[in-house]
């Protein structure tokens, strides 16, 4: 399947830079271009595992069933795309595949892992107002950031006339609601599409999961599970975040051995 | 004092009918692929003796399995369960009560002992629907409310001082 591919391959940071910005200015500080031996086996290091950050160990099936990620919404309610997610129907209640929703999470967080190791910008999304403010003290806590409130329709598409020219783009989004207020995609799915920004999002039975690069099949609506969301971004961010640091340390360390 | 040869045969008994019961449980999804072998309760493979299968260190429970003995399945259709829920916010006279299903319920402040329905009380509900959606016309889906319903019966009756937080 496509989405294994993806999560082995690279996202190719050469284009990193390049790709933010409209036309304009040069881009600084290529840390690909850069010729010294310790960044190149600092970023590729870890690209040679699988679950560099073993971020299996974070959750467990028991755990996800006690959060309630299983329970969908009525049958009525089901987006059509969100069938090969579903595990079945139960007295018209949706319950979603905890198995497929397994390995959906840890290719989604084995992502967000390496694009925090990369210190690469991570924006979270969720316009469900019980919990904006949990959103928001989550990416306040893992050094990120949110936005929970009304989307402007030239965020992402039109940043460089709205916010100036040389505006650095957020390098992932993720979205613990997928849809708006009146159950409709939310506009930045589309948006960040347009700009070639990956997108991370949960998405409920009665989501469409087409467009977002790592779904997560899952509860959306009940308190246990969006904490159970957040706790897992937050860890997984803060722990590539601190790997960054060690692995720094361990070139520099390196590095001062062999000239020395 | 039960002899061992009659003990030895309930544990088969019981581990067949565990068997059979788990076979079951995958059939609740409309033809979706069975989960792998290695996700079977291990205690099943211990009492038959397979030797071919690995028997996993911990006893890691299938998530049909899981399923088929939660609360929510075991129940049946909600229509008249009498459940117990637990207030998590007030908003004047509104009680917004989790039970454990997907959404919460709304109920108004009852009359009688009104004063002792506060944050973390456990009450008891009578569930009428687990989500109020409905089909409305010109509509592709249904619309919901991301609201259950439920009729507030009481207090906890043992005792209402026993309250979480």
């Amino acid at each position: 399947r496509c989405l294994g591919s993806l999560g082995k391959a690279a996202p190719s940071t050469s284009q990193l830079s390049s790709r933010l910005y409209g036309t304009l200015l040069a881009p600084e500080a290529n840390q690909q271009v850069d010729p010294t031996v310790i960044n190149d086996k600092l970023i590729t290091e870890p690209l040679r595992h699988p679950d560099f950050f073993n971020v299996k160990e974070l959750f467990s099936l028991k755990e996800l069933f006690d959060a309630r990620v299983h329970l969908g919404h009525k049958k009525g309610c089901r987006h059509g795309f969100m069938e090969p997610y579903i595990f079945g129907c139960r007295l018209d209640q949706d319950i979603i595949d905890l198995d497929q929703t397994m390995k959906h999470l840890q290719l989604a967080l084995n992502f967000t892992a390496h694009v925090a190791y990369r210190k690469g910008i991570i924006l979270f999304i969720s316009r469900n107002r019980q919990f904006g403010h949990l959103v928001e003290v989550t990416a306040r806590d893992c050094g990120e950031y949110a936005h929970t409130r009304y989307w402007q329709g030239g965020l992402l598409t039109n940043a460089h006339i709205q916010y100036g020219t040389g505006i650095r783009l957020p390098d992932l989004l993720i979205f613990i609601s997928t849809l708006n207020n009146v159950f409709e995609p939310h506009v930045a799915i589309r948006d960040a599409a347009k700009m070639n920004i990956p997108t991370v999002g949960v998405v409920d039975t009665n989501c469409n999961p087409s467009i977002i690069t790592y779904p997560i099949p899952g509860n959306d609506d009940s308190p246990l599970a969006v904490e159970l969301y957040c706790r897992l971004f937050k860890m997984t961010i803060t722990r590539a975040k601190n790997k960054r640091k060690q692995m720094e340390v361990l070139y520099g360390l390196q590095n001062k051995a062999d000239s020395s | 004092m039960a002899r061992p040869s009659w003990s030895r045969a309930w544990q088969l008994l019981g581990a067949a009918r565990r068997g059979s019961s788990y076979g079951t449980g995958d059939s609740l999804g409309p033809g979706v692929s069975p989960p792998e072998p290695e996700k079977r309760p291990s205690s099943l493979t211990s009492a038959l003796g397979a030797g071919s299968r690995q028997v996993p260190s911990k006893n890691v429970e299938s998530f049909a399995s899981m399923l088929r003995r939660s609360p929510l399945v075991q129940m049946g259709p909600a229509k008249d369960k009498i459940v117990l829920g637990q207030i998590f916010h007030i908003v004047e006279d509104d009680l917004y009560i989790d039970f454990g299903g997907k959404f919460h319920c709304v109920c108004k402040r009852p009359e009688v002992d009104g004063e002792k329905y506060q944050k973390g009380s456990r009450v008891r509900l009578r569930l009428v629907d687990l989500e109020l959606t409905s089909r409305f016309l010109g509509g592709k889906t249904d619309t919901t409310l991301l609201e259950a319903d439920a009729v507030l019966l009481g207090l906890l009756e043992s005792r209402e001082i026993r309250q979480k937080e």
